[in-house]
């Protein structure tokens, strides 16, 4: 049995390179990049074995209990695509306990297992200080490996089978985006510690404390060991011991009562009336347009995309608060930053629709209602947006006659972004993730030439939106009547741009029409 | 006409002889032709469908019957060939082909992040339906469909057969002249399937067209009254379900020209059961 899974396990891996050259190259810079990285952790091992103990043992702890934090929460959040989720098994009449293990030792074959096993070898390296420690470190590096595997199939397993309905595979969605708010406060937090003076002793407060969790005890038992705590160490090293076992006995337990439930039923909410069609005049155009504002409010991959716009300028400013440019002078930062993601937010508008848009094509939509339909909310979100944050950053700027430049660069990158995002979702899209996937999740396809693309919008919107750009750069060093022409060209330009991009988008989007379509099938 | 030896006895739809003036022509294909890669999908396809017939499409996986109704709707681009609906060329003329059409495609999504109605709405104003319209007739194919309950649910959360008839009631919406259909009764329970050829087969018989395709001979052999036979890409035989399956049944027909049964013998270690 085990031997069965393995060798599965090997072919599903092995038919991973068995695609097209894009998504190889993506594979093989994926496994460089996974390997790389496990290698420069290695090294560090390598070179904290000069390093004194307390430093090592603080340094190795605090990194593992992050790793092993790492595969117990990455696959929750992120809910990966899992071809050895136990549910696959539930036909054939394999007992319980060889499935667990089987499953469990597949998971030896792939790139985090290598990564792991490579980490959990340095760290010998690190306590190769007398034999004590080197037994400790050697046991260690497999329960390390077991910990990190084991963690991962569990909360995996966890995660496909309790995320199994739309409702809550949504929910992880809007999940992940709080979680990274509620750690940008942290990161801040962190980029304020006077580290010079102070970061070691607090490194060592936590490695402390985290030594003594399930998450950290593992590698905290050589470093006590070392230290000559060799009792410390007996008990760090049982209570991963019995983590693992704890992990084992959970997974089983896992495997056994995924093996016999279904899938979880949803249950389904209803919605009353009509919405947004409602509030909106019945032509093509405004259908698309309450089209678009529902998927708006109720798709988390549109959530996710407009709740990073925020995010975004945040953690553009933090590091130049940090390197000291004035406050003053960041105030003009948020404003064409939002824009610009608005404007860059429905460029890849079509592959969001999936095969669904065949419904446009077979009701010979016109090309112009299509585009202007979708530009139409990011145009109703974006402009209050863009005004307000103009108003508070003029203000924030300390010159109020600031506010014609800073509004007119905004407003000119949004209906310019919208205008070029218009021809390129009909033009090049690229490969999305798919309807009812979770919002993290990679599409299957996803390869440089997305990326590729997604460089060039940014970079064409700013070159179009570039004399406003000029007039407001001239205003910040001339000041004057520089900021009116500013706003005036930001909002002329951007009209002219965007009603070219809408009827050039709009013919595109008529004439590829089928092909549009066979792009959304092989996605 | 010879008696049809189906265990389902089943008597031959009404009109056997071919019309004495021919009817309008609501749907030419002509020469039809798609390849992809190396691989012929559709290797030249003429039909002709009159207007008021109720004609079927049969074919075993993968002889092209999707790829055929694709290039039909304006969903595919063929290679080489044409489709002409009620006059006007579907490549040539879309916007006045799609209008007289409505379209069920088989595997595509729906827009399924709306409600039913929402869905039903969208595709009425799509087509340029006015509000008032569009309201009244849904309620009217709710209530034909047999989903009012489910109206005001999103269509993600619907079961396979519902969402089929969602999608049904949506290619309706617009009375199209044409109704081209790609397993309309796929996952569709029998009670709905007979409901829904009920629905059919009055629009027909007020004079509308419907093409369907289906792998269930018998299903087609009930409600169609023509039939194409469509194997690796090409019509083996088409004409009024009469003459197409002359004194056998549409499935032995069928199964004959699609070139016989595999033999099935040398299984006998199915019938000797494990332990």
């Amino acid at each position: 049995m085990v031997a069965h899974l393995l060798r599965l396990r090997l072919r599903l891996l092995g038919n991973s390179f068995r695609r097209s050259p894009w998504q190889l190259v993506a594979l093989i810079v994926g496994l460089l990049y996974g390997l790389g990285m496990a290698l420069v952790v290695a090294s560090a091992l390598f070179g904290l074995r000069l390093a004194p103990v307390s430093l090592a043992a603080s340094a190795v702890t605090v990194f593992g209990a992050i790793l092993v934090l790492g595969f117990l929460l990455v696959p929750l959040v992120f809910g990966t695509d899992d071809a050895m989720d136990p549910r696959t098994f539930a036909v054939y009449d394999i007992p319980t306990g060889r499935l667990a293990t089987g499953l469990a030792t597949a998971s030896l074959v792939g790139v985090p297992a290598v990564a792991v096993a490579l980490i959990g070898l340095a760290q010998i390296v690190t306590w190769a200080r007398g034999l004590l420690p080197v037994l400790f470190a050697v046991v260690g590096a497999a329960v390390i490996l077991a910990t990190c595997l084991l963690s991962a199939r569990v909360t995996t397993s966890l995660a496909a089978f309790l995320l199994s309905t739309r409702r809550s595979r949504d929910a992880t969605g809007v999940l992940g985006i709080v979680i990274l708010l509620l750690l940008a406060p942290g990161f801040i937090s962190l980029l304020t510690v006077d580290w010079q003076h102070r970061g070691l002793s607090i490194l060592e407060d936590v490695a402390r404390v985290v030594g003594w969790t399930p998450l950290g005890a593992v590698w905290a038992a050589p470093a006590d060991a070392a230290a000559g705590q060799v009792g410390a160490a007996l008990l760090k090293e049982l209570i991963a011991i019995a983590f693992v076992g704890g992990l084992w006995l959970a997974w089983r337990a896992l495997v056994a009562l995924m093996l016999v439930t279904p899938q979880r039923q949803a249950h389904a909410r209803r919605y009353g009336g009509l919405g947004f069609f409602r509030l909106l005049p019945s032509s093509p155009t405004a259908a698309v347009a309450a089209r678009s504002f529902t998927y708006w409010v109720r798709d988390a991959r549109y959530h996710v995309s407009l709740l990073i716009i925020p995010i975004v300028p945040l953690i553009l400013m933090l590091p130049l608060m940090i390197g000291g440019v004035p406050t003053n002078v960041l105030a003009l930062l948020p404003v064409p930053v939002i824009a610009l993601f608005l404007g860059w937010s429905i460029h890849n508008d079509i592959a969001y629709d999936n095969t669904a848009v065949w419904l446009h094509i077979a009701s010979s939509v016109p090309g112009r209602a299509d585009r202007l339909g979708r530009a139409i909310p990011a145009l109703v979100v974006g402009i209050p947006v863009i005004v307000i944050a103009s108003v508070t950053c003029s203000s924030l700027f300390g010159d109020p006659a600031s506010l014609p430049a800073i509004l007119g660069v905004g407003l000119g990158l949004l209906l310019s972004g919208l205008g070029f995002s218009s021809v390129m979702s009909a033009a090049f899209p690229y490969p999305a993730v798919r309807p009812g996937d979770s919002p993290f999740a990679q599409p299957q396809a996803a390869g440089s030439a997305s990326a590729f693309i997604q460089s060039v919008s940014f970079i064409v919107t700013a070159v179009l939106a570039g004399p406003t750009f000029v007039f407001a750069f001239l205003f910040l060093i001339q000041g004057g009547d520089w900021g009116w022409a500013a706003l005036v060209s930001g909002i002329a330009l951007g009209t002219v741009i965007l009603v070219a991009g809408v009827l050039l988008g709009g013919r595109i989007f008529e004439r590829r029409s089928p092909a549009i379509l066979a792009f959304t099938m092989r996605n | 006409m010879a008696v049809a030896t189906t265990p389902v006895e089943q008597p031959a739809p009404e009109p056997v002889a071919e019309p004495a003036v021919p009817r309008e022509i609501v749907l030419a294909i002509r020469g039809l032709r798609k390849r992809f890669d190396s691989t012929i999908a559709v290797a030249g396809i003429d039909l002709d469908v009159y207007a008021g017939s109720f004609f079927g499409v049969v074919g075993p996986n993968g002889a092209g019957k999707t790829t055929t109704l694709s290039m039909i709707t304006g969903l595919l681009r063929p290679d080489a060939g044409s489709v002409t609906v009620h006059g006007a060329d579907v490549w040539g003329d879309p916007v006045t082909a799609k209008r007289n059409m409505g379209v069920l495609p088989d595997r595509l999504r729906l827009f399924d992040r709306l409600t039913g109605a929402q869905l039903l709405y969208y595709s009425g104003v799509l087509r340029g339906l006015d509000r008032d319209t569009v309201v009244a007739r849904t309620a009217d194919l709710a209530n034909a469909f047999g989903f009012e309950d489910a109206l005001d649910r999103l269509v993600t959360d619907y079961s396979a057969g519902m969402t089929k008839k969602v999608a049904l009631a949506a290619a309706l919406i617009h009375s199209p002249r044409l109704l081209v259909l790609d397993e309309p009764f796929e996952s569709v329970d029998p009670v709905s399937a007979a409901n829904v050829t009920a629905i059919l087969k009055r629009y027909v018989a007020a004079g509308g067209t419907v093409v369907l395709s289906s792998h269930s001979m018998d299903l087609i052999q009930r409600i169609c009254d023509y039939v194409a036979v469509v194997v690796d890409g090409a019509v083996l035989d088409t004409g009024t379900m009469a003459k197409v399956r002359g004194d056998k049944t549409l499935e032995e027909r069928f199964v004959e020209l699609a070139g016989g049964r595999t033999d099935t013998e040398g299984m006998e270690w199915l019938h000797t059961f494990s332990a």
